[in-house]
């Protein structure tokens, strides 16, 4: 039953690409835009500027080159980048070397704020506990993440000095300096996030302690420790765990503005790059790959959901 | 730019918090580097590091003078010095022979010599090899290798820009055998050779331990770091983790970084005019009465103090003060908004008319300018709306199909009178007149006629008034004050790094 499920599940997520893909090709192909003169600048000629599209090969009909794009990125070869000269998968791993790491840590800020926090609101519900989480993740709302990691920057790398103001020198320099070059960026993206998720938690488990098992079990006679983890946790799990996979998407989407405000070398700033310089084989590459990796955390949610609910059954 | 989100007091209340708390507290000074290293912010990215395949000033910046250079260089105050070629000579103004400095060996270890200068300019003028300004070139009918340090180029008609062309980036002399590397690994004769191009990150020089020229350069590596975000620029800048913010700087930061301790500004010229363009072969812009209307009608020096804080030069021609045939037309054309009213009532628009005025926020100036011109041509009855394009489809829209009626964009390049001479160029602007008196000034060679010829060209901007010229926009370079030698004015695209070096 699970394996069916399962197969069904890549059946649609190799459709999905597909789609996702003749999508991307098109709409960098339709946007107005010329990698020739974004190459050749203010002072190009238009003979040069011609001869210069027919070597990127952008003079031939669309249907082939995404066929030939499709045949070859089948065989798992992206492309060779415009801007760069160097082929698209690699540009990709070196990117998400960073990205990823940056992603998972600010994933991590976010789930160890928002779930104590929103727990303890929902346990304190209309005591004023409750009202100074509410009023802090409002703020959290408020402020768009660059803004906050702005502010950190100031603080921390420009006033105080402790870390530097953003740049990352590679993994090649050391775990530490690392990790210490994603810190402010991940707490800036997910700080912000958390502020959503405690929300989330708050009133999934609120809702949760108002339905009639809850009262049932209160009536046992349970602690009110047995009831909130055993009975109100675990029930409220499948909607924090929706919100949760949709803010992973929210975070790699987030990862681009920090990456720029942090000038981290990430997914989110070749892409960036990538859409300015109409460098397309690149922008294809990469919005694949983010759309491959958000396919794929709806798809974990999905398994984790008959996890963690008995009664969803995938047939 | 979304405008419509519902907006918050939270971040306001934040902000105003973080601007009182945030400057009172005490910056130290950024640390000095032990050693010669220096740090470099720059705002873009090359798109690819070939000197003789792009124009982009992103690239000159890095490779030129530093990497590769030419025969011929455009020294700090405009002046084009011999380089690679000591010296030149010129009987009848047709043939050129150039004697190369003796001892230049390109990074790979071989010597320089005049078969690279023969293969280098072929190349530049073959249509094929897709140099992008494979025009300037044409006229040189033939090259002739006298010996290994001397050449011999003779023109088919006389060029007075023949000497300047070989003082530009695309002029650099590689070795042959390097073609193919030239995008991502350049080599060249200059101070610096290329370490490394992490991309979207950095470009590492290191010193050419082997450089012709002696006692330079004094620094041992240079790393230039890719930071789009101004205010992060200005950040690395206080932090320390950067000893130049080459472009980063927008001229609203200026008072902040000298404030800032440990920190200075330079400021200085740069060839860079900044212009509202008229799409002339539109009505209402086809009538010179309009175009002049909208001259009188513009508080050039309010542009500058509303969008420039002050900074920059104000112009009234094509022509800037790094030039040498400059002169000062900035008042030739005063603000009038009486008159402007006249003239547009004479032409026929007693109610003004409607425009639209593109502009890209990739560069933030041309919004701001923007923003300011929209006030100043409501005040003569021109309703204008300014609308924001991204930089991609502006150049496709306006520059490539001239589909506008107004924008505004920095011309960077350095002696481009010829963009006014063309009536494909994207403003559109056909004057016979000035297409007469250009075409003379670039084949003659007597300096004194050839002032003269630019001055004319200079009337008669002023009176057709094809676009608007409005400011040169201010070079402004933000430094740590132990690093010195960098480049007051910009007449050339390059941040030349051979005299720059640290303060004992």
């Amino acid at each position: 039953m699970m394996r069916a499920f399962v197969a069904r599940r890549l059946v649609a997520f190799g459709a999905t690409m597909l789609v996702v893909s003749i999508l991307v090709f098109v709409v960098v192909r339709v946007l107005p835009g010329d990698p020739a003169l974004l190459i050749l600048g203010l002072e190009a000629s238009p003979e040069a500027a011609a001869a210069l599209r027919t070597a990127l090969g952008l003079d031939r009909p669309l249907p082939v080159q995404y066929a030939e794009w499709l045949a070859r990125a089948l065989r798992g070869d992206f492309g060779r980048s415009i801007q760069y000269d160097l082929p698209v998968g690699g540009l990709i791993l070196d990117r998400l070397a960073v990205t990823a790491p940056l992603t998972l840590l600010a994933a991590v800020f976010m789930a160890a704020t928002a779930l104590p926090l929103g727990m303890y609101a929902a346990t304190h519900h209309r005591r004023p506990g409750d009202y100074v989480t509410l009023i802090v993740s409002q703020l959290g709302l408020a402020v768009p993440s660059f803004w906050a990691g702005l502010l950190l920057v100031l603080l921390f790398a420009v006033h105080l000095g402790w870390v530097r103001a953003g740049g990352f020198d590679g993994w090649e320099a050391g775990l530490g300096p690392g990790l210490r070059s994603l810190l402010l960026p991940a707490l800036a993206l997910g700080l912000i996030q958390a502020a959503i998720l405690t929300r989330t938690t708050r009133s999934a488990l609120l809702e949760v302690f108002q339905a009639e098992h809850v009262r049932t079990a209160r009536a046992k006679g349970l602690s009110e420790r047995a009831v909130t983890w055993k009975h109100v946790l675990r029930n409220a799990l499948v909607t924090i765990l929706t919100i949760l996979g949709l803010q992973l998407g929210h975070l790699m989407a987030g990862s681009i503005v920090l990456e720029n405000v942090f000038y981290l070398p990430g997914l989110g700033r070749l892409a960036l790059g990538a859409i300015g310089a109409r460098d397309l084989p690149v922008v294809q590459g990469v919005v694949l790959c983010v759309a491959t990796v958000i396919v794929a955390v709806n798809f974990a949610v999905d398994l984790l959901y008959a996890l963690l609910d008995p009664r969803i059954r995938y047939e | 730019m979304a405008r419509g989100a519902r907006v918050s007091r939270a971040p306001v209340v934040l902000a105003v918090l973080a601007l009182l708390l945030l400057p009172g507290l005490p910056v130290a000074a950024p640390p000095l580097p032990a050693g010669h290293a220096l740090t470099v912010q720059v705002t873009a990215e090359p798109p690819g590091l070939d000197l003789t395949a792009t124009p982009a000033s992103a690239t000159a910046t890095i490779v030129f003078y530093n990497v590769q250079e030419g025969l011929v260089k455009v020294d700090p105050h405009g002046r084009l010095v011999p380089w690679l070629a000591e010296r030149w000579h010129t009987a009848d103004g047709l043939n050129y022979t150039f004697f190369l400095k003796r001892g230049v060996r390109f990074h790979n270890g071989r010597p320089f010599t005049a078969d690279d200068v023969r293969f280098v300019l072929d190349r530049a003028r073959q249509p094929e090899t897709r140099h992008p300004h494979a025009k300037q070139y044409e006229d040189i009918a033939d090259i002739q290798v006298r010996d290994p340090h001397t050449v011999t180029i003779a023109l088919r008609k006389p060029n007075a820009m023949f000497l300047y062309t070989l003082a530009r980036q695309g002029s650099v002399m590689y070795p042959r055998e390097a073609v193919e590397q030239l995008k991502s690994q350049p080599v060249g004769t200059g101070p610096f050779v290329l370490a490394r191009w992490e991309r979207g990150d950095r470009v590492v020089l290191k010193k050419n331990p082997d450089y012709h020229a002696k006692g330079v350069p004094r620094l041992d590596e240079v790393t230039f770091r890719f930071i789009a975000d101004q205010n992060a620029a200005l950040a690395a800048l206080q932090a320390g983790d950067v000893d130049v913010a080459y472009f980063g700087l927008g001229p609203e930061s200026v008072d902040v970084v000298r404030r800032s301790p440990g920190l200075r500004v330079v400021v200085g010229e740069t060839t860079n005019d900044v212009v509202l363009a008229l799409n002339n072969s539109r009505p209402p812009y086809a009538d010179v009465r309009v175009r002049r209307a909208i001259t009188h009608a513009i508080d050039k020096d309010e542009v500058l103090r509303g969008a420039m804080f002050g900074f920059g030069r104000i112009l009234g021609t094509n022509v800037d003060a790094l030039n040498p045939y400059f002169v000062d037309m900035a008042r030739a054309l005063p603000h009038d908004p009486g008159r402007a009213r006249r003239l547009l009532a004479e032409a026929g628009y007693p109610n003004g008319f409607d425009a639209v005025l593109k502009v890209a926020p990739q560069y933030p100036y041309t919004v701001r300018t923007g923003e300011v011109l929209v006030g100043q041509l409501a005040k003569v009855g021109i309703r204008v709306r300014l609308e924001q394009i991204e930089w991609g489809q502006w150049l496709e829209r306006v520059y490539r199909n001239a589909d506008y009626d107004m924008t505004i964009i920095g011309h960077a390049e350095a002696w481009d009178a010829g963009n006014y001479a063309n009536p494909r160029y994207y403003f559109r602007y056909d004057s016979p007149r000035f297409q007469e008196v250009f075409q003379k000034s670039e084949t003659t060679l007597d300096e004194a006629r050839r002032r003269a010829l630019y001055r004319e060209l200079q009337q008669i901007m002023v009176e057709e008034a094809p676009v608007v010229w409005l400011y040169a926009y201010p070079r402004l370079v933000a430094a740590k004050r132990g690093v010195q030698g960098i480049w007051k004015d910009l007449p050339t695209p390059s941040f030349d790094l051979s005299g720059v070096s640290w303060a004992r």
